[in-house]
């Protein structure tokens, strides 16, 4: 039993019932509306990368959202997964006027977590940890 | 963590909804409920259906819409550049300000026309 853990697959269905984990913990540390929905938004931009791009929608494939609780002042959030390793913190921020030439429409939710999120951290799994970690952090303000 | 394992509730949770009219000046669309990379496929082939009939005057009201992540957003990167090409455009209005936040955070002000009111936007594509 892990009350602060949720396994989820790689289904985009997920996604709601992900944000609905995440803003009821984010509610009951503290934060109000606007910092609830940033980090449900956070989370939601990088589970849908994770289930569209690095598990392609396979749905016999699981990963984890835990909530760790090591600061009263920091809500920490880490995704783990099994996928090819992504360090979101290498990709450049998107340029809007090239992307609707290109009519891109992926791209914008590493940029996204980055501005509204406090820290981002990413730990590629190794021999030592089988999952890719990708810690996001928001402080209470 | 119950309410979640009822397959009825998260059917309904999931629930995003577009409604489609024909103004003389422009179709609008009406989102509700949730556009997520779930719901955007959605709401990328409504759009395409309208622009494939040769709708290019495209309003969308986002008032009943509660919530947008970038897969929303993406929608209308998609159509943007080809419908003002044609001499249309997508205009966007009557949003929440938890869903304009999205918007702004990635600088699309900047490159949408984003109104208020679709009565503004209507009057916009008349003129």
């Amino acid at each position: 039993m892990h009350p602060e853990r949720l396994a989820a697959i790689g289904d985009t269905t997920e996604l709601e019932r992900i944000r609905q984990f995440v803003e009821v913990k984010a509610r009951s540390f503290g934060f109000s509306e606007p910092g609830i929905h940033k980090i449900a938004l956070a989370v939601d931009e990088a589970c849908s990368n994770l289930i569209r791009h690095s598990y392609q929608s396979d749905t016999s494939r699981e990963f984890y959202v835990d909530i760790a609780e090591q600061d009263p002042n920091a809500f920490v959030i880490e995704i783990s997964d099994t996928g090819t390793a992504f360090d979101p913190l290498n990709v450049p921020a998107p340029n809007l006027r090239e992307y609707a030439a290109q009519h891109r429409k992926g791209g914008f939710g590493v940029h996204i977590i980055r501005m509204v999120m406090d820290a981002v951290e990413y730990l590629p799994a190794d021999p030592a940890h089988p999952f890719n970690r990708l810690k996001l952090v928001k402080h209470l303000s | 963590m119950q309410l979640f394992e009822d397959t009825s509730v998260r059917i309904a949770m999931s629930k995003f909804t577009i409604e489609q009219k024909t103004h003389t000046t422009a179709e609008v669309f009406y989102l509700n409920g949730f556009l997520d990379a779930h719901t955007a496929p959605q709401l990328e082939s409504a759009i395409a259906g309208a622009i494939s009939e040769g709708k290019n005057k495209i309003v969308v009201n986002f008032n009943n819409l509660e919530y947008i992540s970038s897969a929303g957003l993406g929608v209308f990167m998609v159509f943007i550049e080809e419908v003002r090409a044609e001499g249309g455009d997508i205009k966007l209005t009557a949003m929440k300000p938890k869903v304009f936040t999205v918007f702004d955070l990635l600088g699309f002000p900047m490159l949408f026309d984003i109104t208020d009111t679709e009565d503004e936007a209507l009057t916009k594509f008349a003129s």
